[in-house]
C-alpha cells in the first residue's frame, strides 16, 4: 500500500463532505429567502406610512427608495441589506465551523493521524470554505436579480446619485459590487477560520467572528473615534456603494478590499501557524 | 485578552482631542474714524507670541457669527481678532460695502491695533504677521484689504464676488457690453439685511446714503446707471487684484446663485499673474446652502495659515473641489460629498467638445414674465439647494424648465462617461420676435429616462437688445459646474426665457436658438483626496502580505527530526516525556519497543498516560522530550511513517449525518492511500452488517465503536492502535472484540491495545507495557511478567504489588 500526500483530503471530497451537511443547505436557504421574502412583502404587504423618508420603493432617491424600479435596483438594495449581517453570518459559519466541527465530531484526529498533514488539511478546508462563501455571495445578486425581474421587471439601474445606467453598464457595476463584497468579507472569513482552529466548539468560532464583527461595526458608528475608524476592517463593508457613482472613484474600494484581504490573509497565516504547533486533544 | 481590548478602546477614546480651556478673550471697542466705533474680540492662544488672524463675518451678521471659528484658530495657536463691521451689531458707522475709505480703512486700523499687542508675532516693530480670512462680505474685505495693506501676509476669501456689477447684473457673454438682467431677488435680500435692521433708522437703515440711492435707482430703472457701475466697481476686488502680493486662497461654493463659481475663477486667474501663491477651492456650500463643509474648509484654511504665517512645510494643491454627490453614505445610503484635488485649476482644464443636435430650440417669453421658472431659491438655505441639485424626477418635469418657456440643445447619447469640472461655452444664434432677449442658459445632463440634472440650479443669464431679423450670434459662457454624466445620458444646454430671481422683460417674444458650435466643456485630471496614495498602494500591500504570509507560515513551520533508527522494531519509544501547558506531567521518560506480530497491551489505571502516549504515537500531540519511531522513521504530525498506522483513540469520530458506509468511503478517499482497502475483510471482522447503510447518528455505542475499529483497520495497516476498545461495551461485545483483535493479529500484523481493565487484556495480549502516573512500571512478554512473581496469579495483583500502596493512598512516585 502506498501513501500519496497529494491525495489526502482532496478538494472534491472535502467539498462533498461539506455540501452533504444540513447547515450548508440552511445557510444557502437563508440567503435565497431574503430577496423572496422582501419581494413578497413589498408586493403583497400593507403599504407603509408615506412620510417615511426611506419607504421601500417610495421613489425617494436613496437605495431603499429606488428598490422597486426593477431587477437591478432591487439587487442593489438586497446587497445593501445583506452586507452588514446576513453575509457576515453565512461567511463566518462556513469558515468558523469547518475545523471546529471536525474537532467536535472527533473526526479531526483521525484525519490528522491518517495522516493528512496539518497545513494541507487547513489549506484544503480553506479552499472549500472560501468556495462555499463565494457561492453564498454570488447567490445574493443572482437570486435577487431573478426575483427582482419577476416581481418588478427588468429596468436599467438608477442610482441614488440621480444617474441611470444602461444595461451593459448595469451588469458591470453589479459585478464590481459583488466582487468587492466578496473581497471585503475576507476579514470575517479569516477571523472565523482562525477562531475555528483555536477552539473545538463550532458555535464559539462562528459566534466569536460574528460578535467581533458586530462590535467593530458599533465602534465604526461612533463618530467620536474619528479617523481611527479607518483602521477597522468593517469600516469598508459598504464601500461597494462607490460603484454607483457615474465615474468610479476606485481609491476607497481599492483600500477597503485590500485592507480586508490583508487582515483576512493574516488571520489565515496565523491559523496555519497556530495549528501546526497545536496539541490536538479533541 | 479582554482587558487588553478594553484598555485599547479606552486609550483610543482618551486620544480624542478635547477643546482646551477657554483662554483669554479681550473685548474692546476701537475708534477707527470719526463716529465709528468697532466692536472687537481678541482671542489669545496658550503659546505666545503667535501670528494673528483677522476673521471677518458675512453681511448682516456680527463677530458672534465667527466666534466658533475664532476659537478653532485660537486652539491651533493663533491670536485671532474678530470684529463687527461698521453699521452692524454693536459697531457704529454706516455700511459702505467695503469701501476703501470705509470698512477697508477700519481694517487698517485694526492691524495697527494688533501691533500694540506684544503677544502678536511681528516681522518688524510696525508689521505684525497677520492673515485674513472671511466669507462673502468678509471675503471681499479680505481681498480688498490684502490689496490695500501690505502688512497682510496671507489671505483667504470664501464665497465672495470678483465684480459686483457682474454678480448683480450678470452678462454671460463677452460679446455683449451692456449689463445683464438685474438679479433682483438676491440683491433685495442682500440689501434688506442692511436697510431693515432697525425701522427707526429710516428707509436706508445703516446703509450709506449713496448705496441706498444706488439700490433704489437700480430697482426702479432695472439697470445700473454709469455712476452706479462706477460705485459697484469701486468695491470690487477685480480692480485691485494685481495689488495683492500675499498668498491668497480663493474659495467658492457650488451651491451659490449669488456669487457663482465663475466669480472665483476670475479672481484666481487674475491673482495667478501676481507671482505669489494662490490656490482655489470649490466646495459644496455657498449662499444657497448646499452641503455644509465647514469642518473640511477650516482644516484647509488652517493649512494655508500654517504654511504662509508659520512657515510649516505643507503641500497644498492648486485646486481642490468637492463632488457633492461623490458617494453614498455608508450609514443611511444618503449622498455624501467627496473631495478631490488637482495640480492645476479649471482655468487650465482640457477643453473637450461635443456636437449638439442641429435642431433649434423654440421658446416663448410670457407677457410680464409670469409664470417664471425657479432655478434656485435664493437665501433659503439647504432646503432650496437640495431641491435644485436634481431638479426633476423621472417624469422630466422641472420647475427650472417650464413648458413652452424653455428648450434644450442636446447632444446624442454619450458613449463614454463624462466628468465636467469647470466652465463651458457654446456659440449660438438667437432670433427674437421683439428684437430683444433675456435668456437663462445652463449646462445639464439628461438621463435616458428624461431626468434632468442641473447642477445647483446655477444659470448664466444674458440680456441682448437690438437683435436683427436674421438673429445675433454670440458665445455664451455657461456656469462653471462639477457634473458627471454616465454612458447613455446626454449633455444639454438648457435655456429658459424666465427666472424668478431676475428682472424680466414685460413684453412677450418668441425666440429661436440654434447651436453654431459644438459644446465646449472642461475636464480635468483629478485625484481623490482620500486616495492620495494612489489606488495601487493598497492592493500592492495586500499582495505583499500574501507573500509575507506564505513566507511566515513556511519559515515558522515546526521542524521535525528526520533521524532514523534501525528497523528491527516496528515501534520504538525513546525517553518519551509530555508535560502539558498547565505543568501536568502526563508521561515521563517512557521507553519501550514493539516488534512485528505482537499484540501489546498498554496497561494502567486512568491517568496513567496511556492515551497521551498513543496520541503522541499518532502525531497528534508533541512530545516534550524523546521521540517515537515507526519502522525506524520518526513520527511527527503528517509523518509518512503514520501511513502504516490505523488508529482508534478516545472514542469514534464520524460525520453523524452520513451513513457508516459513506463515512468509511469518505475516510478512505481522504487518507491518500492507493492500495487495496480490504473493505470486505474489515466488515467481516467487525460484523457491521446492514447497519452500515444507516446514518451514524442512529448508531448504538457498540456499533459506533465497531465502525471506528473498522475504519482503523481499513487498508489493513501494519500497526493497529486501539485505545480502550472495550469501553462502554457489554460483556458479550467485549468477548466479540477480543475475537476481532485476535483475528487481526493472525494476519501477522501488530496491535497495540490500551486498557485500564487489566484482567480483560490479560487474555488478549502477548506483550505488556505497564504504566502508572506517566512512568513505565514493567514491560515484556505477558508470560514472563506473569511468571516473575509466582505468588500473584493475575496482572492486577502484579500491578498492585509493583506500585506498592501508592494506588491506595495516592502518594506520588518519586
Amino acid at each position: 500500500m502506498s501513501y500519496v500526500v497529494g491525495k489526502t483530503l482532496p478538494y472534491h471530497v472535502e467539498l462533498y463532505r461539506q455540501l452533504k451537511r444540513k447547515r450548508t443547505a440552511f445557510a444557502y436557504g437563508f440567503v435565497l429567502s431574503l430577496p423572496i421574502l422582501v419581494a413578497l412583502a413589498v408586493k403583497f404587504g400593507p403599504s407603509g406610512d408615506d412620510d417615511e423618508p426611506s419607504e421601500f420603493g417610495s421613489g425617494a432617491t436613496d437605495i431603499i427608495g429606488l428598490a422597486t424600479l426593477g431587477a437591478a435596483n432591487f439587487t442593489t438594495t438586497m446587497l445593501f441589506f445583506s452586507t452588514p449581517f446576513l453575509l457576515v453570518t453565512v461567511v463566518a459559519l462556513f469558515n468558523g465551523d469547518t475545523v471546529a466541527s471536525e474537532a467536535s465530531w472527533s473526526t479531526l484526529r483521525y484525519l490528522l493521524a491518517s495522516p493528512v498533514p496539518r497545513t494541507r488539511l487547513l489549506i484544503q478546508k480553506m479552499k472549500v470554505s472560501l468556495t462555499l462563501s463565494l457561492i453564498a455571495v454570488l447567490l445574493v445578486p443572482l437570486s435577487s436579480w431573478i426575483v427582482g425581474a419577476i416581481a418588478f421587471g427588468v429596468a436599467p439601474l438608477q442610482t441614488p446619485l440621480g444617474v441611470t445606467f444602461d444595461n451593459s453598464l448595469t451588469f458591470t457595476r453589479l459585478a464590481i459590487m459583488t466582487v468587492y463584497l466578496a473581497l471585503s468579507l475576507l476579514f470575517v472569513a479569516g477571523l472565523a477560520f482562525y477562531l475555528s482552529v483555536r477552539t473545538d466548539a463550532p458555535l464559539g468560532a462562528v459566534g466569536g467572528a460574528v460578535g467581533i464583527s458586530i462590535l467593530l461595526t458599533i465602534l465604526d458608528a461612533i463618530s467620536a473615534l474619528g479617523s481611527l475608524r479607518q483602521w477597522l476592517p468593517v469600516h469598508y463593508a459598504d464601500t461597494w456603494l462607490d460603484a454607483l457613482s457615474t465615474t468610479i472613484d476606485w481609491s476607497q474600494m481599492a483600500k477597503g478590499a485590500s485592507y480586508c484581504a490583508i487582515s483576512g490573509i493574516l488571520f489565515y497565516a496565523l491559523a496555519i501557524n497556530k495549528f501546526a504547533k497545536k496539541d490536538i486533544t479533541s | 485578552m479582554k482587558i487588553r481590548v478594553a484598555l485599547l478602546v479606552f486609550s483610543l477614546l482618551a486620544a480624542i482631542p478635547m477643546p482646551a480651556n477657554a483662554a483669554e478673550v479681550i473685548e474692546k471697542s476701537i475708534k477707527t474714524a470719526p463716529g465709528v466705533l468697532i466692536d472687537t474680540s481678541l482671542f489669545l492662544p496658550e503659546v505666545m507670541p503667535a501670528p494673528a488672524i483677522l476673521l471677518a463675518h458675512g453681511f448682516g451678521s456680527s463677530k458672534e457669527a465667527v466666534k466658533e471659528s475664532a476659537q478653532y484658530y485660537r486652539d491651533n495657536g493663533y491670536v485671532v481678532l474678530t470684529w463687527t463691521a461698521r453699521g452692524f451689531g454693536k459697531s457704529s458707522g454706516q455700511i459702505s460695502m467695503n469701501a476703501a475709505q470705509g470698512e477697508i480703512a477700519d481694517i487698517k486700523e485694526l492691524i495697527s491695533y494688533l501691533v500694540t499687542w506684544k503677544e502678536v508675532k511681528k516681522e518688524s516693530s510696525a508689521n505684525p504677521i497677520v492673515g485674513f480670512v472671511g466669507a462673502s462680505y468678509g471675503g471681499a474685505a479680505a481681498l480688498l484689504s490684502a490689496a490695500a495693506d501690505k502688512r497682510i501676509d496671507a489671505a483667504i476669501a470664501d464665497i465672495t464676488w470678483n465684480n459686483l456689477n457682474q454678480a448683480l447684473f450678470p452678462q454671460s457673454s463677452k460679446d455683449l457690453s451692456e449689463p445683464g438682467p438685474f438679479k433682483k431677488v438676491w440683491t433685495g435680500t442682500f440689501f434688506s439685511l442692511a436697510t431693515l435692521q432697525n425701522a427707526a433708522l429710516g428707509e436706508c437703515g445703516a446703509l450709506a446714503a449713496q448705496w441706498c440711492a444706488a439700490y433704489k435707482s437700480a430697482v426702479i430703472n432695472r439697470r445700473p446707471s454709469a455712476q452706479e457701475i462706477t460705485l459697484l466697481n469701486s468695491v470690487s476686488p477685480s480692480a485691485v487684484l494685481s495689488e495683492i502680493s500675499a498668498p491668497t486662497l480663493v474659495s467658492q461654493g457650488q451651491s451659490d446663485s449669488l456669487f457663482p463659481l465663475n466669480e472665483s475663477l476670475k479672481t484666481f486667474t487674475a491673482l495667478k499673474k501676481n507671482n505669489s501663491a494662490v490656490s482655489l477651492i470649490w466646495h459644496g456650500g455657498g449662499h444657497d446652502g448646499g452641503t455644509n463643509e465647514d469642518e473640511y474648509l477650516r482644516v484647509q484654511y488652517l493649512n494655508w495659515f500654517d504654511k504662509y504665517l508659520n512657515g510649516k512645510d505643507i503641500s497644498i494643491p492648486t485646486f481642490q473641489f468637492t463632488k457633492t454627490n461623490g458617494s453614498i453614505s455608508l450609514q443611511d445610503s444618503t449622498v455624501i460629498p467627496k473631495n478631490f484635488f488637482s495640480t492645476t485649476a479649471p482655468d487650465q482644464a482640457t477643453i473637450n467638445s461635443i456636437d449638439l443636435l442641429p435642431k433649434p430650440a423654440l421658446m416663448a417669453h410670457p407677457i410680464g414674465g409670469i409664470p417664471s421658472a425657479i432655478s434656485s431659491l435664493p437665501g433659503i438655505g439647504s432646503a432650496g439647494s437640495v431641491a435644485a441639485t436634481v431638479v426633476s424626477g423621472i417624469s422630466g418635469f422641472s420647475p427650472a424648465f417650464l413648458a413652452g418657456q424653455s428648450g434644450f440643445l442636446e447632444s446624442a447619447k454619450l458613449q463614454k462617461a463624462v466628468s465636467i469640472v469647470g466652465p463651458s461655452r457654446i456659440k449660438v444664434r438667437i432670433t427674437s420676435s421683439s428684437g430683444e432677449a433675456t435668456l437663462f442658459f445652463s449646462l445639464l445632463s439628461k438621463s435616458a429616462s428624461g431626468a434632468i440634472t442641473q447642477p445647483n440650479g446655477v444659470v448664466a443669464p444674458i440680456k441682448i437688445s437690438g437683435i436683427p431679423a436674421g438673429g445675433r450670434e454670440i458665445t455664451v459662457e455657461l456656469p462653471s459646474v462639477i457634473l458627471d454624466a454616465a454612458v447613455g445620458d446626454s449633455l444639454a444646454v438648457g435655456i429658459s426665457t424666465t427666472d424668478q430671481g431676475y428682472e424680466l422683460p414685460k413684453t412677450p417674444s418668441l425666440y429661436s436658438i440654434t447651436a453654431l458650435s459644438p459644446l465646449e466643456y472642461s475636464v480635468m485630471d483629478v485625484v481623490s483626496v482620500t486616495g492620495s496614495g494612489g489606488i495601487w498602494l493598497w492592493p500592492s500591500l495586500a499582495l505583499l502580505t500574501l507573500i509575507v504570509a506564505f513566507a511566515f507560515t513556511y519559515l515558522r513551520r515546526p521542524r521535525h527530526s528526520e533521524s532514523q533508527r534501525d528497523e528491527d522494531f516496528l515501534v520504538q519509544v525513546e525517553n518519551l516525556s509530555k508535560v502539558y501547558k498547565d505543568g501536568y506531567k502526563a508521561v515521563e521518560n517512557l521507553s519501550f519497543t514493539v516488534s512485528r506480530g505482537q499484540v501489546v497491551g498498554l496497561l494502567g489505571p486512568n491517568g496513567a498516560g496511556k492515551t497521551t502516549t498513543l496520541r503522541m504515537m499518532m502525531g497528534l500531540i508533541f512530545p516534550t522530550e524523546g521521540a517515537i519511531y515507526m519502522d525506524g522513521k520518526a513520527v511527527y504530525p503528517g509523518s509518512p511513517a503514520l501511513a502504516n498506522l490505523g488508529s482508534f483513540v478516545e472514542g469514534p469520530g464520524f460525520l453523524p449525518h452520513l451513513t457508516g458506509r459513506e463515512n468509511l468511503d469518505l475516510y478512505w478517499r481522504s487518507i491518500g492511500r492507493t492500495g487495496e482497502k480490504y473493505l470486505d475483510e474489515v466488515l467481516t471482522i467487525t460484523k457491521l452488517g446492514t447497519a452500515l447503510d444507516k446514518k451514524v447518528r442512529s448508531y448504538s455505542q457498540g456499533m459506533r465503536q465497531r465502525l471506528a475499529i473498522a475504519q482503523a483497520m481499513m487498508g489493513m495497516p501494519d500497526l493497529l492502535v486501539l485505545d480502550e476498545p472495550t469501553n462502554g461495551l457489554d460483556p458479550q461485545q467485549i468477548a466479540e472484540m477480543r475475537v476481532v483483535l485476535k483475528e487481526y493479529a493472525k494476519t501477522g500484523r501488530t496491535v497495540i491495545v490500551s486498557s485500564h481493565l487489566l484482567a480483560e487484556v490479560q487474555q488478549t495480549c502477548s506483550h505488556v507495557v505497564l504504566m502508572h502516573r506517566g512512568h513505565l512500571i514493567a514491560f515484556g512478554p505477558m508470560k514472563k511478567i506473569l511468571t516473575k512473581n509466582r505468588q500473584a496469579r493475575s496482572l492486577e495483583e502484579i500491578f498492585l504489588e509493583l506500585i506498592g500502596d501508592d494506588l491506595v493512598i495516592g502518594k506520588a512516585i518519586t
